[in-house]
């Protein structure tokens, strides 16, 4: 029996061995230099795959990971565009959930995917794939085509970590805030202006609740997502959400929780419990105003034309802290980037350079998303857009737009818990002051392992 | 056996408990059945309305139209059919020779499968997933059959079964001179339906109802499956929760009809596993 | 076999055939579980001593990653939420599972049809289920709710949304989820406990709680411990049900192992670490185990 055992174990190393066979598990040193590590991986990945030689007149197939295609129309839209510039390229649009969006890339580059155009969803997942060597340095390509980043307004240098910048935004929603005309009318009180403060915005927000039980107009909204209290506390530029003390955040909290236990809001826990939607409560016309991404734009102008809703509404900018510059707002960014494994690295370069550019934006303005690259003539078309209201246009101007979650290799430890101590401040099982101090002191760990 | 029943006030008790407990349990489908019939925005609305004022029939046509349902549908299905054929048969075959053959290594084995019953997927998912990329298999149905149709807990409810089963049976078979594949075929196969019929149960709930192996391992739309399918209705910005759950009380009726049809050999199979004695 | 083994050549021979055709009847299935899950488990395992990110090398880590999760907060409120789910979940699980098939068994009309019933949470999607419960148990308007406080409860508990009562909630939901299948085992057993044992002990004057004692537990020992070895495994590897109901929340009051696992490999990339903790899992429940079946000669009383 004993010998049974070791002869087992035997085989059983043998077969792992061979299943990890191809390099990139031999255990290494682990002082050698990162670039190192990378070179290995993309190496190791080159020669298992066949290389096949590109020409530059032969068809090339690119594919690219996206999500929620049945309702986002500018993916297919601006593939066809481009397409019909390169009629020897296709590109195939592979469909991801968008729940479980980066968890399912992350596995498929971990495998050795080659799928060429990744979409990158959010700056965690950017990166993840980043720090691991999965998406390329766009830098030389940039270069080689003089490429000004500068059209994208601060986005291009959100997106570069010591130096190198390995995806192209295309698209750059900001924070902005929409109201219920019909609601302030009834109620005899002015629509939000362009420039109000957070103070102001409380103020207004605490004349609008009315009614009780099922009939109560909450005077505004907060998402359950942990940024939409957070986005008010970066906005002074004085801090990001990757802090040693976060006793910055202090006042926005208060300001919200108070909301919550005054019933100007609705409370967290029912929020999370019945899963409500901000679309849905607004469309109901149960809220006066809702702080929200200008993504909402398109999905309530579709809501207009399909009859699902016929209230006025309106859009302002975002409230700011007081002594800030109206205009200032959080933004949220998606991305193109070219996988370390792609066969198709130079084809894909120029796709994603189109996508990105002045004219996918144009595509994009007219399917009504907001491009990265911003100019007046885009603006334009978008405000163009039926449906949008007039004062959209004045309402999109930014003054500087911060990313709300920053480029950091740990951002994904620290956005965990960012989300767990939002939770327990909001569901008021903590205090503020509790809640930013297990804050400080859980991710001050987290940065220092 | 039976207990003796006091006649009257005893009998309407335990009606008037069983019945109010079957609601407690039904409760939940009963409000997946009104929520499947209301528009998306009033599915979360309070107070709760248990019967929709407007019924939206057309909910059930729309989940066929928004996604392609029958192709979902119909991969579910292949792979249930396949990976509970594969894990009868290999089972069984297994959980016999564990049962009742004498071979070296066979408590070593045996031991490895249960003692891989304690260990959560999530924790060799990845290890898994790149070896089953590197032999070519990402993004097929095979990858899904290789992966579950070889478990260790269709192996353990077997031999649980054969187990019970006396020995002079198969002694006197092999006096008569039949091979072991005789015996497993003519004798031990046919005794073992209700053990058979439960495994079904088992291995076909748990691959309809699977999320996380098509999740990581399906990509192409033709391939999908049911649950994959469902996630399709929860988008970035929205979700229609009306039309999840249309879709999944459409996807419960064939597991349910599956269960009536087991049923009966099914509470026989599982007094058979050796829980007898 | 039961024949006695004899010391020819013919004897040797017939053991090495018989091997081999012991072998061919394990070898699909073996072969299959050997490569595609023991594999992988093997290396998860190995894994718990390296560092690895998912996508660069592989580097030694040795016993770091235990003893990091000497230090990890998270760890620690994890291992004793999995314990207090396990706790929770296991004895009323069976409890139930016990008591229905109790009420189940006797001559009733409709028996299968509520037996059916008590079956189907089991079969239906978790995903589905998760909304229905947080539905149901919604703090402001779910039935539960309202129902209490037309009993007069002014504050009824906010479940999910409060960190002392989300574990609650989730051990009801499997409770509720579990014991249909569980019951039907029970009911199996119950069956074969054969009658002449009760008729015996009425001739010797018991009444009916002297037979459940005496008949009915006795007797269904063997399946008991079938189901506890179940359930308790089952209970400690719970992963799907709390991701989908409260993703391990409100902050970290529902965050068992298995999550803690899935995050620290998932949303921080550190799989070594997280095959640590995997590691520490299967120990638990292996040890657990092993008691179980150790006492098992103890009280289970095979016939």
């Amino acid at each position: 029996m004993k010998k049974y055992y070791s002869i087992s174990l035997l085989v059983i190393l043998m077969l792992i061995l061979a299943a990890c066979g191809g390099g990139d598990t031999t255990p290494t040193d682990t002082s050698s230099a990162e670039t190192q590590q990378v070179e290995t991986a993309v190496e190791t990945a080159a020669e298992e795959v066949a290389v096949e030689p590109e020409t530059a007149n032969e068809p090339v197939t690119l594919k690219m990971t996206v999500w929620d295609i049945a309702t986002t129309p500018y993916w297919q839209a601006v593939v066809d565009a481009y397409e019909a510039q390169n009629p020897d390229v296709k590109v195939e649009l592979v469909e991801i959930s968008s729940q479980e969006y980066q968890d399912k890339v992350n596995i498929m580059l971990s495998g050795g995917d080659d799928t060429d155009i990744i979409t990158v969803k959010d700056i965690p997942g950017y990166s993840a794939m980043l720090t691991r060597g999965q998406i390329v340095p766009l830098n030389s390509y940039v270069a080689a085509d003089g490429l000004d980043l500068s059209v994208y307004s601060g986005a291009a240098e959100e997106l570069t970590f010591e130096g190198s910048i390995y995806a192209l935004p295309f698209r750059s929603d900001i924070w902005i805030l929409y109201y219920n005309k019909d609601l302030f009318d009834a109620a005899g009180v002015d629509y939000p202006t362009n420039d109000m403060t957070w103070e102001q915005f409380d103020a207004i927000a605490r004349e609008m609740t009315s009614g009780s039980g099922a009939d109560t107009v909450y005077g505004t909204h907060f998402h359950t997502w942990r940024s939409t209290v957070e986005l008010g506390t970066v906005q002074d530029g004085q801090n990001t959400v990757i802090a040693t003390d976060y006793n910055f955040m202090k006042p926005m909290y208060d300001m919200v929780v108070a909301m919550q236990n005054d019933g100007t809001i609705m409370d967290y826990g029912s929020l999370k419990a019945g899963q409500v939607h901000y679309s849905g409560v607004f469309k109901n016309e149960q809220v006066a105003m809702l702080p929200m991404g200008s993504w909402f734009i398109g999905s309530l102008i579709t809501a207009k034309n399909e009859g699902e809703i016929d209230f006025n509404w309106g859009v302002a900018k975002y409230p700011h802290p007081t002594g800030v510059a109206a205009g200032t707002t959080a933004g949220t960014l998606t991305s193109l980037a070219i996988n370390t494994n792609s066969q198709n690295k130079d084809a894909a370069w120029d796709f994603i350079k189109f996508y990105s550019g002045p004219e996918g934006a144009k595509v994009l303005a007219a399917t009504g998303n907001l491009p990265a690259v911003r100019n007046t003539e885009i603006l334009d078309v978008f405000s163009a857009l039926e449906g949008v209201p007039p004062e959209a246009n004045e309402a999109l101007q930014t003054a500087a737009v911060r990313l709300e979650l920053p480029m950091h290799p740990k951002v994904g430890a620290v956005e965990q818990i960012l989300n767990e101590e939002h939770e327990l401040i909001m569901t008021n099982s903590v205090s503020v002051d509790e809640g930013l101090a297990e804050m400080t002191s859980r991710i001050t760990e987290a940065l220092n392992q | 056996m039976s207990y003796r029943f006091r006649t009257g006030l005893g009998r309407t008790l335990t009606y008037i408990l069983l019945i109010g407990l079957a609601a407690v349990m039904l409760l939940p489908f009963f409000w997946m059945l009104s929520a499947s019939l209301k528009l998306d925005k009033d599915v979360f609305g309070f107070p709760i309305q248990w019967i929709p004022e407007v019924p939206q029939w057309s909910n059930y046509a729309k989940i066929w139209t928004r996604i392609p349902f029958l192709t979902f549908f119909a991969n579910t299905a292949k792979l249930t059919v396949i990976i509970t054929f594969l894990q009868l048969l290999t089972s069984s075959l297994a959980g016999y020779a564990f049962a009742k053959l004498q071979f070296k290594g066979r408590n070593f084995f045996f031991l490895a499968y249960i003692a891989s019953i304690a260990i959560p997927w999530q924790s060799y998912m990845v290890p898994q997933f790149i070896m089953m990329r590197r032999m070519g298999l990402f993004d097929t149905h095979m990858s899904l059959i290789l992966l579950q149709a070889f478990s260790a807990f269709g192996v353990f409810l077997m031999r649980q079964f054969f187990i019970s089963i006396p020995n002079d049976l198969i002694e006197a078979a092999r006096m008569d001179g039949l091979s072991e594949y005789g015996i497993y075929f003519r004798i031990m196969l046919p005794l073992s339906k209700p053990a058979l019929a439960t495994l079904t149960i088992f291995t076909s709930v748990f691959v309809w109802n699977d999320f996380m192996g098509p999740l990581i391992y399906l990509n192409s739309e033709s391939l999908k499956t049911i649950q994959l399918g469902l996630r399709l209705f929860i988008q970035q910005y929205s979700a229609n929760y009306a039309l999840i759950m249309a879709a999944s009380l459409v996807s419960l009726i064939p597991i349910i009809v599956l269960f009536l049809a087991f049923q009966r050999f099914f509470i026989e199979g599982i007094a058979s596993t050796g829980i007898k004695g | 076999m039961n024949l006695p083994r004899q010391n020819t050549a013919s004897a040797r021979r017939r053991t090495i055939k018989d091997t081999l055709i012991a072998y061919s009847f394990i070898l699909p299935n073996l072969l299959g579980f050997a490569i595609f899950t023991l594999v992988p488990m093997v290396f998860s395992l190995v894994l718990a001593f390296m560092n690895w990110d998912g996508a660069n090398v592989v580097s030694w880590a040795g016993l770091g990653n235990f003893k990091q999760l000497l230090r990890d907060t998270t760890f620690r409120i994890a291992l004793i939420n999995t314990f207090y789910y396990v706790i929770g979940t296991v004895p009323l699980t069976m409890a139930a599972a016990l008591g229905l098939a109790l009420l189940l068994n006797q001559p009733l009309r409709g028996r299968n049809f509520f037996r059916t019933t008590f079956f189907f949470p089991y079969v239906a999607s978790l995903v589905a289920v998760a909304v229905v419960w947080n539905m149901l148990f919604h703090p402001a308007v779910g039935p539960v709710n309202q129902l209490l406080m037309t009993l007069g409860i002014e504050n009824p508990p906010r479940w999910t949304a409060d960190v002392n009562w989300a574990m609650p909630t989730v051990i009801l939901a499997s409770i509720w989820k579990g014991m249909g299948y569980y019951m039907v085992i029970y009911l199996a057993a119950l069956q074969g406990i054969p009658a002449y044992l009760y008729e015996a002990a009425e001739i010797d004057g018991a009444n009916a709680w002297q037979k459940f004692r005496n008949v009915t537990l006795p007797m269904l020992t063997p399946a008991t411990f079938f189901v506890s070895i179940m359930i308790t495994i089952a209970s400690f590897k719970v992963f799907d049900l709390i991701l989908v109901m409260t993703g391990g929340g409100p902050g970290r009051a529902t965050n068992v192992l298995v999550i803690h696992t899935y995050n620290t490999a998932f949303k921080e990339f550190r799989f070594g670490y997280s095959s640590a903790i995997a590691m520490v899992l299967f120990v638990i429940v292996l040890v657990i185990t092993i008691v179980q079946f150790r006492m098992e000669k103890r009280w289970v009383s095979y016939m």
